[in-house]
């Protein structure tokens, strides 16, 4: 505890460590926020819960109105993926 | 209906209701005690030991020990001469277990008077005593005007003091246990609202040799047949505010230990502070050389038998030096009002009476904390008696 009423206070006794063998958090550590993703990357992050939710809707779904056609003239170019 | 399980917390090393730390409110609340810890009752003799188990309630800030009673001469009395350790250490030993921590408090009679002259409000009481059968010394008797080294109607005893006349003599003295280092902020204070631990105060008695010479057909009445002994406890109450348990800072415990040491010669002696450590603020550390046949005779503290005298640590750090005793002990009575260095020769080197946050030794970074002390002459069986206080980290701090 600090205060004037503290060991420390009075006689510079310094506070023990509330866990022993675990050593105090940094401020490097604290302020450690460069490795998490961010912007646009983050929608591809694994670690983001919105590409695991996308992931399982295409699975139950199915890739069911993928499908689209051109036509050119007299041509008709057309494409289509699952039930189509 | 049952009950659930109240809520613990560790405090100093043992298992506690939940209680909060908050000084403020703690102080504001709380309710000074004054109590008996143990009744009077007889001594168990010179050379034995009386322990006493002391009450779990509340903080404990401190014990007063009274030793009342008389001593009774007979026979002839030529030749019966009272040591220099009457009165004083009549107590040889006053010893304090609390909370896991097996001896906090460990010095005689005499440092603990010593002791009570070094903090800040107090100072000497200029009391008139007999002391190496010199009648009429006023300064650094360490007396109290109440107390009563010896009295037998005009006959006097005290140290060194030859024993006038056969007859009874009464005697009545007092001892503080400082078991908080300050007695305002509670700093060191003991923690005692528990069953969890005992709380206990051994008092061993100085041997019968060590405290009286006899002469050829003299006697003394056994005194754990005249002198009682008697125990006060000064506790604070622990206050319930807003329906929690408040309490102070006790992350720290506050301790006395005396060591003791034959190896001295003259010249140069450095003598390592046992038991130093990281975690540990030494507050003051004062010393006192005997010489002589035992129980022997104190230096007084003077430029005739102490050269330099000093604190040392690592190498030959050197912080504090004074060129001779005389010095020593002019910085002494300035710093406590009370001239400790003149008739038991204490000397001491204090961190704590000015400001112990600025001045108080960090043990962490001092390795190999010693004393050097410098004696002028040969002494004879010589031996010193050194007494540390300190204030360090309880086991599990509140």
């Amino acid at each position: 505890m600090n205060g004037p009423f503290s060991a420390y206070a009075q006689v510079g006794l310094a506070p023990p460590a509330v866990n022993a063998g675990v050593g105090p958090r940094n401020t490097t550590y604290a302020m450690a926020t460069e490795d998490e993703p961010g912007g646009w990357g983050a929608l591809l992050d694994p670690s983001n819960p919105l590409v695991w939710f996308g992931g399982f809707l295409l699975v139950t779904v199915g890739f069911a109105s993928v499908a689209g056609s051109v036509r050119l003239g007299k041509a008709k170019v057309s494409a289509a993926v699952g039930k189509a | 209906m049952s009950q659930a399980g109240q809520p613990t917390v560790m405090m100093q090393g043992i298992e506690t209701p939940v209680a909060s730390v908050d000084p403020e409110a703690f102080f504001r609340n709380t309710r000074r005690l004054l109590y008996p810890m143990q009744s009077i009752t007889p001594i168990a003799g010179l050379g034995s030991s009386n322990p006493t188990q002391l009450r779990q309630t509340g903080i404990i800030a401190g014990l007063e020990i009274r030793v009342t009673g008389t001593l009774v001469f007979g026979g002839t009395i030529t030749g019966t001469i009272m040591s220099w350790r009457w009165p004083y250490n009549l107590i040889k030993a006053c010893k304090v277990s609390a909370n896991g921590q097996a001896n906090l408090i460990n010095c005689n009679g005499g440092q603990l008077k010593a002791r009570g002259v070094m903090q800040p409000d107090s100072q000497d009481r200029g009391v008139t005593r007999v002391v190496n059968d010199v009648t009429g010394v006023d300064q650094g008797t360490l007396s109290l005007a109440a107390e009563d080294w010896g009295t037998s109607t005009t006959n006097l005893l005290g140290p060194n003091r030859t024993v006038p006349a056969i007859g009874t003599y009464t005697v009545d003295l007092s001892f503080f246990v400082p078991l908080a280092f300050d007695s305002k902020t509670l700093l060191g204070a003991i923690y005692a609202q528990t069953a969890a631990t005992a709380l206990s105060l051994d008092i061993d008695w100085e041997t019968q040799a060590n405290l009286v010479t006899l002469g050829g057909s003299a006697t003394l009445t056994n005194p754990a047949t005249t002198l009682n002994y008697q125990v006060n406890g000064i506790v604070y109450s622990i206050p319930n505010v807003g329906g929690k348990f408040v309490v102070p800072d006790l992350s720290a415990f506050h301790s006395m230990i005396s060591t003791r040491t034959s190896a001295l010669g003259q010249g140069d002696n450095e003598f390592i502070l046992p038991g130093t450590g990281i975690g540990r603020q030494l507050m003051r550390v004062f010393y006192s050389v005997y010489t002589g046949t035992a129980p022997g005779a104190p230096l007084a503290m003077n430029a005739a038998n102490f050269g330099q005298q000093a604190w040392r640590y690592g190498g030959n750090d050197t912080p504090e030096l004074v060129q001779n005793g005389q010095q020593l002990r002019y910085l002494n009575e300035r710093l406590f009002n009370s001239d400790i260095g003149r008739n038991w020769g204490y000397g001491c080197w204090d961190f704590a009476n000015e400001w112990a946050f600025r001045d108080s030794v960090d043990e962490g970074t001092t390795s190999d904390l010693r004393l050097l002390i410098n004696l002028v002459a040969s002494p004879t069986t010589p031996y010193l008696e050194v007494c540390q206080e300190t204030i360090f980290a309880a086991p599990v701090g509140a």
